[in-house]
C-alpha cells in the first residue's frame, strides 16, 4: 500500500510574478447565461424546509410508490440520520441540512413533447440550449427541473429495438421488476452518508435499459437544473447494459446564482454485463452556491468496458469519485477527470478502480486546474484484489496551478495483492511559466489567449475523449472561466 | 428440530465446538462466538436452518453480526457499508464487497448447537 502525497503551498501575493498577477480575476458571464432564475408562481408541490420521517413519507405518497420502497426510503433515513457528516474531503459542516427543500414538483406532468411542458421551464430549457442538441445530435433526452424530470423523449427507432430511456419515477411504476432486480445492488443506502440521505429522498434521475447486442449509436443525454433557492436534488440514475450492448450517457447541470447553498446529492448505479460497453460523460457546472455531492458507481462484468468521463467546472464544493468494479476477466476500465477550481471553490474529485478478477486492465488520468485561490484536490484508490492476476493498470494525476494563491492536493492510494500486477503511477503539479507565455506571445499570441491554449492543451488529451460538441461547449467554458483573467 | 449443515469445505474441518443450547438459539436469533480468536456469527434463519460466518466483512473488516439480520432472506448487512450477504454461500449479494467471507458447518446434535471450525 502507497499512499504518496503531494502539495504544493500557498504562496504570498507578494511572492507574484506579472503574468500570474496578470491572471488573476474571473470574469466570467455564467449569471447571464445560467444563473437566471424563474419564478416559482405555479408550482405543483414544496415541501416545508428540513429532513423528517414526514417529508420522506410524503414522498414517497405523492409519488405513490409501491411499499417496499417506502420501507427503503424510512430505512435509509435511519441511516443518514445515524452516520457522522464525514470529516475527510472538502468541509461539509457548513450545510445546514435543516435549511432544504428536499422535495420540489414544479410542473405536474412529464411531457414527451416540449410543447407539452409549461412556458416558464421550456423557456429554461431554450436558454440552455437543449430541444436544440436533441435534434441535432442525441437519440434521447431527459430534463429535470427541480426534483422531477419535466421532459422525457427516446428515439423511436430505440424503442423498437427494446431500448428504455425514461425517468427512474417512471421506471418504477412501468417496469417495477427491472428496476427492484438492480436498486441499490450497486451503492446501497448505508454505503455513505449522502448516498443514505440519496435514498431516503430520491427523485428523479435517468432510467436506462439497453438489451443485448443492441448498439445506441447517438449519446442519450440528461440535463439537470436547480431553480429554487435552499433545494436540495437527489435525482437517481440506474443504467443496465445487457451483454454485448453500447451506450453513451452524457449528463450536463446548472443552476441559479444565489447568495445561500443549494445541494446536489445524486446515485449513479451502472451494471455493464459481459462485453458490454458503457460510458457516462458529465459536464457539472452548478453555480457557485451549490455543493455537489454525488456517488456514482459501475460492475464491469467479463469483457465489458466501463468509462467515466467527469468535467467539473462548477459548484462550490464537489466530492465525487466516480468507481469502477472490475469483477469479471478481461473488463476494462477508464476514468478521465478534469476539475477546474476556481475563486471559492473546491474540487475534490478523482476516481476509483477495483481490480477483482484476472486480465482486468484499467487507467485513470485526473487533470485540475486552479486559480483565484480555488482548490483542486485528487482522491483516487486503486486496488488490486487478491485473485485479479496479471492486472494491469496506470493512474495519471497532473495538476496546473495559474497562479500562487491556489492550491492542489493528490490524494491517491494504491492497494496491490498480488505480485503478478503491472501498475503505473505518476503525478505532476506545475504553474504556467513565464517562459511559455513568452514564447507564444514571441508567435502573436496576447497573454489571454496565451493563457487559454496553454490551458486547454493541459486538458486536451481529455477533451478530445468527448463527442465534439461537448468537447467545444468544455472548451468554451475553461475560456469563459479564463476571461477577463488578464488585465 | 431441523438439522443442517453447510456444504462448504469440509476439508479444513478440524474441530467441533458447542454454540449453545438448541433452544437457546431460536428462528431469527444470532449468537456471536469466539474460537480460538477467530469471530463467528451463527444465525438460525427463519426456516430453521443454521448458518454460521466469520464475523468480517470482505470489503472494510466490518463486524457482520453487528448488522441487521433478515432471517426470511437469510441475509446479514454489514453495518459499516451497507454490504448485504447471503448467510447460505456468504457471498455478497450488493457492493462495495465482492469476495465472499467465510462460512462454516453449524448444525444441531442433540439438544446442542454445534460448530465445525
Amino acid at each position: 500500500m502507497a499512499t504518496p502525497e503531494t502539495k504544493a503551498p500557498p504562496l504570498s501575493a507578494k511572492d507574484l510574478s506579472d503574468e500570474e498577477r496578470a491572471l488573476k480575476g474571473i470574469g466570467s458571464d455564467y449569471e447571464e447565461r445560467f444563473g437566471f432564475h424563474d419564478p416559482e408562481t405555479d408550482y405543483a408541490y414544496k415541501s416545508p424546509k428540513g429532513l423528517s420521517r414526514e417529508v420522506v413519507e410524503s414522498i414517497s405518497d405523492y409519488k405513490d410508490e409501491p411499499a417496499w420502497m417506502r420501507e427503503f426510503r424510512l430505512k435509509a433515513l435511519d441511516h443518514f440520520m445515524q452516520r457522522p457528516t464525514p470529516t475527510w474531503g472538502g468541509n461539509l459542516g457548513q450545510i445546514d441540512f435543516d435549511n432544504i427543500h428536499y422535495f420540489v414538483r414544479a410542473s405536474e406532468k412529464n411531457s414527451r413533447s416540449w410543447d407539452e411542458v409549461p412556458d416558464d421551464i421550456k423557456n429554461t430549457f431554450d436558454r440552455l440550449g437543449i430541444p436544440e442538441a436533441e435534434r441535432k445530435f442525441l437519440s434521447g433526452v431527459g430534463a429535470q427541473y427541480e426534483s422531477e424530470v419535466v421532459y422525457h423523449q427516446v428515439n423511436e427507432a430505440l424503442e423498437k429495438q427494446g431500448v428504455i430511456f425514461t425517468d427512474m419515477d417512471t421506471a418504477l411504476r412501468e417496469h417495477e421488476e427491472i428496476v427492484r432486480e438492480y436498486w441499490a445492488t450497486v451503492i446501497p443506502p448505508n454505503d455513505n452518508k449522502l448516498a443514505a440521505l440519496n435514498s431516503a429522498v430520491w427523485s428523479g434521475g435517468s432510467f436506462v435499459y439497453v438489451p443485448a447486442g443492441v448498439k445506441v449509436e447517438m449519446p442519450l443525454q440528461a440535463y439537470f437544473r436547480i431553480n429554487t433557492e435552499n433545494m436540495g436534488q437527489f435525482e437517481r440514475t440506474l443504467i443496465i447494459a445487457e451483454e454485448g450492448s453500447d451506450v453513451h450517457y452524457v449528463e450536463g447541470c446548472t443552476a441559479p446564482v444565489y447568495s445561500t447553498d443549494s445541494l446536489h446529492s445524486a446515485v449513479v448505479e451502472i451494471i455493464a454485463k459481459p462485453g458490454a460497453h458503457v460510458r457516462y460523460t458529465t459536464v457539472q457546472n452548478w453555480s457557485h452556491n451549490v455543493y455537489n455531492l454525488v456517488t456514482k458507481r459501475a460492475v464491469a462484468q467479463e469483457g465489458a468496458t466501463m468509462e467515466w468521463v467527469d468535467c467539473n467546472l462548477g459548484s462550490k464544493l464537489t466530492m465525487k469519485y466516480p468507481s469502477i468494479y472490475l469483477l469479471g476477466p478481461e473488463a476494462h476500465g477508464e476514468i478521465l477527470s478534469i476539475a477546474f477550481a476556481g475563486q471559492g471553490q473546491h474540487q475534490d474529485a478523482g476516481g476509483k478502480i477495483i481490480h477483482g478478477a484476472p486480465k482486468t486492465t484499467s487507467s485513470i488520468f485526473a487533470k485540475s486546474i486552479s486559480k483565484d485561490g480555488g482548490r483542486g484536490t485528487y482522491r483516487g484508490l486503486l486496488e488490486i484484489a487478491k485473485g485479479a492476476t496479471e492486472a494491469r493498470s496506470k493512474v495519471v494525476c497532473d495538476a496546473l496551478l495559474l497562479d500562487s494563491d491556489s492550491r492542489s492536493d493528490t490524494y491517491p492510494t494504491i492497494r496491490i495483492d498480488e505480485n503478478d500486477a503491472n501498475v503505473g503511477h505518476e503525478a505532476s503539479v506545475s504553474k504556467i511559466g513565464e517562459e511559455q507565455l513568452f514564447y507564444l506571445k514571441a508567435h502573436g499570441l496576447d497573454e489571454e489567449e496565451a493563457s487559454k491554449m496553454i490551458v486547454n492543451g493541459f486538458i486536451e488529451p481529455i477533451t478530445k475523449e468527448l463527442p465534439m460538441e461537448y468537447a467545444v461547449e468544455m472548451n468554451r467554458l475553461i475560456e469563459l472561466q479564463m476571461e477577463g483573467s488578464i488585465g | 428440530m431441523t438439522t443442517d449443515t453447510i456444504t462448504n469445505d469440509w476439508t479444513n474441518v478440524a474441530e467441533t465446538i458447542t454454540v449453545c443450547r438448541a433452544d437457546e438459539l431460536l428462528d431469527g436469533e444470532m449468537r456471536l462466538i469466539d474460537a480460538d480468536g477467530r469471530k463467528i456469527g451463527v444465525f438460525r434463519c427463519g426456516d430453521g436452518a443454521l448458518y454460521a460466518i466469520e464475523d468480517r466483512c470482505s470489503h472494510d473488516d466490518g463486524p457482520l453480526a453487528e448488522g441487521e439480520f433478515d432471517a426470511d432472506a437469510c441475509t446479514v448487512e454489514c453495518p459499516r457499508h451497507g454490504s448485504l450477504f447471503d448467510l447460505r454461500s456468504g457471498r455478497p449479494k450488493t457492493l462495495p464487497a465482492f469476495q465472499p467471507v467465510d462460512t462454516f458447518a453449524a448444525l444441531i446434535e442433540g439438544d446442542e448447537v454445534k460448530l465445525e471450525i
